[in-house]
């Protein structure tokens, strides 16, 4: 019963930790920043709005983003395949590859090539990822990789691999040349207006609770550490965010995928030994 | 009579039998042979489910060695009228080593045909895919400048080619092997050069020049195998193998690397290309190339430590470099070429580790690649015929004019990537079964991040080509139609409908949860259907953003730039790691 209010209230739930995330930021930049509830008043105008599209295939498959998205929350959430959940996620990140390509706009197709690009970092590190939960618990499934000993301990080095993903999933700098407002504005956003663009939103809402769900994987049954991993990654982040310039794709995809899977083939190396 | 024999014999009649008649006659035979092999194929699968074994006869044997004495000979000719050194020194090296074997070749018999499981689902690919490119080729060669009787002849090797793929994954007798293996390459010769034309008969050369290092690997094979094992067979090869003596296995596999195009052999099935479309589908999907995993899969039970290991990696490696590659090509059939080699290696690596699960894997991405290899080679038969495109960066909204080629695309590309097609479960078996494997031996972490690579470099590549497709080009007021033959588009039909069927095999047999199909599928087919009925009437439409410019652009498709030293240096550490391998099974 927990697992489908928590599956229900998902976005929301994101949607609250990027208000939050909007405040913590601010005040790192001594700033007062926007209320906590700001995006939902944001979501509120954006619904208001009369709506704009350029073709309906490039407004349905960013709804379909969002669902997609949803229901691989939902499977985290009801403990799931881990190695599945990563190939859905992947469906949902293609539907919306596929929107940014489908309009004639230089933004939208750099945009959605720049995600093609993010890609080739994230997806073989969490590959790398699940598979080192696999090792241990001789399981994909993430309902008993929930109820093991706390993996950090083990997965140490995977774990770093894993945090350098996380500025990509989230667009947070330096890794955020997917979005990049300043340069293609928004890249594959662009073409989104009104309640469309709101689905796009609550994608991103909804991509916070997908990453910090697998970051307190690494927790496994210790409550405590899951809550102390997820505020410290959570103000890491941030920081990190606030302190660094964004970087170009080219060297994204070299940084994270030769420092990434080098450090998790050591310590898969390593399991291996112990 | 059995199936087998109906599957092994038939499809030679009916080359006869179509070679001659007129273009209605010609078609309505195919359409019927090609539902006759079918469903031998399938009655085979359901029927007879035991392990069946069978001799031939002596005067068989005779007409075998005969046959491989005049395709040797036909190879050593078209080497010296083609003035090709590489082709006439193989062609001589062969030979001899092929008197050895036949002088040398011990008494002891065992069977000769053995069809267990393995060989049940290859005659499915075989008849079955096969069989719909055969179908889809009656249109297709009636668009070239040819006479009747060449077209018919093409259809007439067509099935040839089918009855030699049949027989070759039935046989059991390596020496048998060895000539259904040159007469793949005579076929595959015979089907590249076929436009006549300059190019066509270059690479032709080329194909047979390669393919026969793979006939020779299979005579040195054979000949250590006989001086150290005494037998030609497979299963008794198999079952006295000596773990410290594995070198007739390792020749079997480079052989099996040489037929799966696998870099440093790649040239020659990108250089098949040029012959027309057909065969490229028959070549990448169904036949030729489906030997190389097929014979890895007879030998995995044979294979083990360092052996294993090092196909493995090799596997795994080429299907890492082939992806890479096929990210600054252009030339869309040249973009499939890759992607089979890559896909091709995957399988071989997994036959190569050799568990229940890795096995398992290797035969559904067999099956699965196939089918959606086949679809994906008929679009390019399409594009190239009723659009005359043969390059992506050229498709300009064909989203436009023809969706329904858009759409078996995407479905072609999202088959090989996605939940919940069967590509897709074999990717996730293969990332589990070396999961396990890693304890056993570090390497195997290294073979994890070359698959990892690997099928995000493929999953961009596929994505990165539906940028041109899907762009829908506006500015074009009127509706170009153009028309489309039914022999075209039925084929793709029936290999859509298989890829569904696969979809509940895979629900059958419990590859994946229910859950687990069901949701990517509906979350996939509710697409189309959004896309058919929502049209947001009441929305406005606006252009899209060009933040004030004012010139319209033509987007294109994005090229990665791959050096070109990375070529050489992943040609040179292929060839390195198989002669690591040969040294390593000597010593």
């Amino acid at each position: 019963m927990i697992e489908i209010i928590l599956i229900a209230l998902a976005p929301i739930i994101g949607g609250l930790i990027y208000g939050l995330e909007r405040v913590v930021r601010a005040r790192m930049q001594n700033r007062k920043g926007p209320p906590i509830l700001q995006p939902f008043y944001d979501m509120l105008k954006l619904i208001d709005k009369q709506a704009f599209i350029v073709n309906p295939y490039h407004s349905i498959l960013g709804i379909m983003h969002f669902v997609t998205l949803w229901v691989v929350v939902a499977f985290v959430i009801l403990g799931q395949n881990l190695l599945y959940v990563v190939f859905l996620h992947l469906l949902s990140a293609l539907f919306l590859i596929i929107a940014g390509f489908s309009v004639k706009s230089i933004y939208s197709h750099i945009g959605a090539n720049r995600e093609l690009q993010a890609m080739i970092a994230y997806e073989p590190i969490l590959i790398m990822t699940a598979v080192g939960f696999y090792m241990i618990n001789g399981s994909f499934d993430i309902s008993i990789i929930r109820e093991s000993s706390p993996l950090l301990l083990s997965l140490p080095l995977v774990f770093l691999a894993f945090l350098m993903i996380i500025p990509i999933k989230l667009k947070k700098s330096p890794f955020d040349a997917t979005e990049a407002h300043q340069e293609i504005v928004g890249g594959v956003e662009i073409e989104y207006s009104g309640i469309f663009f709101e689905f796009l939103y609550m994608s991103k809402w909804l991509e916070y609770v997908f990453i910090y769900l697998l970051l307190i994987l690494f927790a496994g049954n210790s409550q405590i550490l899951g809550a102390v991993l997820s505020v410290g990654v959570f103000l890491l982040v941030n920081l990190v965010d606030n302190s660094t310039a964004r970087i170009k794709m080219k060297h994204l995809i070299k940084i994270v995928l030769g420092i990434g899977l080098t450090l998790s083939m050591i310590n898969l190396i390593g399991l291996s030994y112990v | 009579m059995t199936t087998y024999s109906i599957l092994i014999i038939a499809p030679l009649f009916f080359a006869l039998a179509v070679l001659i008649g007129g273009l209605r006659v010609r078609n309505i035979l195919t359409v019927v042979f090609v539902l006759v092999l079918a469903g031998a194929s399938l009655i085979n699968i359901f029927v007879e489910t035991s392990t069946l074994q069978t001799s031939l006869s002596h005067s068989f044997h005779n007409l075998f060695i005969l046959l491989d004495s005049l395709v040797l000979i036909y190879f050593l000719w078209q080497g010296i009228i083609k003035k090709h050194n590489f082709v006439t020194f193989f062609a001589l090296l062969q030979m001899m080593l092929y008197a050895a074997v036949v002088f040398f070749s011990p008494s002891t018999t065992s069977s000769d045909i053995l069809i267990d499981n393995i060989s049940s689902i290859m005659y499915l690919v075989i008849n079955i895919v096969g069989g719909t490119i055969i179908v889809y080729a009656l249109g297709y060669i009636e668009s070239e400048k040819f006479s009747r009787f060449k077209k018919n002849g093409f259809i007439a090797l067509l099935f040839f080619f089918l009855s030699v793929m049949n027989f070759i994954v039935s046989t059991n007798n390596i020496e048998i092997f060895f000539l259904l293996f040159e007469l793949t390459t005579l076929c595959s010769y015979i089907l590249i050069a076929y436009r006549g034309d300059e190019i066509s008969n270059e690479n032709a050369l080329k194909a047979l020049w390669m393919n026969q290092i793979g006939g020779l690997a299979i005579l040195i094979a054979l000949i250590v195998s006989i001086t150290q094992y005494d037998t030609v067979y497979f299963d008794m090869l198999i079952s006295s193998i000596n773990e410290l003596y594995l070198l007739p296995i390792v020749f079997l596999a480079i052989a099996a690397f040489v037929k799966g195009a696998s870099i440093p052999f790649d040239k020659w099935l990108l250089g098949a290309m040029v012959a027309p479309t057909p065969v490229s589908a028959i070549l990448h999907s169904a036949t030729m190339v489906k030997i190389a995993p097929y014979l890895m899969l007879k030998l995995a039970p044979a294979m083990s430590g360092f052996v294993s290991v090092t196909i493995t990696l090799i596997g795994t490696f080429v299907f890492f470099s082939a992806s890479l590659l096929a990210l600054s090509k252009d030339y869309f059939k040249e973009i499939l070429g890759l992607s089979t080699i890559a896909l091709l290696a995957l399988m071989m690596a997994l036959a190569a580790i050799g568990t229940d699960e890795a096995i398992t894997a290797c035969l559904v991405l067999i099956v699965f690649h196939s089918i959606s290899k086949a679809l994906l080679f008929l679009q390019a038969g399409i594009l190239e015929k009723s659009f005359n495109l043969k390059y992506v960066n050229d498709i300009n909204g064909l989203i436009n004019h023809s969706p329904l080629v858009v759409f078996f695309i995407v479905v072609g590309f999202a088959s090989l990537t996605l939940p919940p097609f069967g590509a897709f479960v074999a990717k996730f078996m293969a990332i589990e079964s070396i999961a396990n494997e890693i304890s056993n031996n570090p390497l195997y972490a290294l073979a994890l991040i070359f698959i990892a690579l690997g099928s995000v470099f493929l999953t961009l590549l596929y994505f990165k080509v539906l940028t041109k497709l899907l762009a829908k080009d506006v500015s074009q007021e009127k509706e170009v139609h153009v028309h489309i033959p039914k022999l075209f588009t039925i084929p793709s039909f029936i290999l859509l409908f298989l890829l569904i069927i696969g979809i509940y095999v895979i629900f059958e047999k419990e590859f994946l949860s229910s859950v687990q199909i069901f949701v990517p599928m509906i979350l996939i087919s509710v697409v189309p259907l959004l896309f058919a009925t929502l049209l947001f009437k009441k929305a406005h439409r606006v252009k899209e953003y060009y933040c004030g410019e004012k010139e319209e652009v033509q987007l294109n498709m994005y090229y990665f730039d791959i050096p070109r030293n990375y070529k050489k240096v992943i040609t040179a550490v292929a060839i390195v790691l198989i002669f690591i391998l040969i040294l390593g099974a000597m010593l």
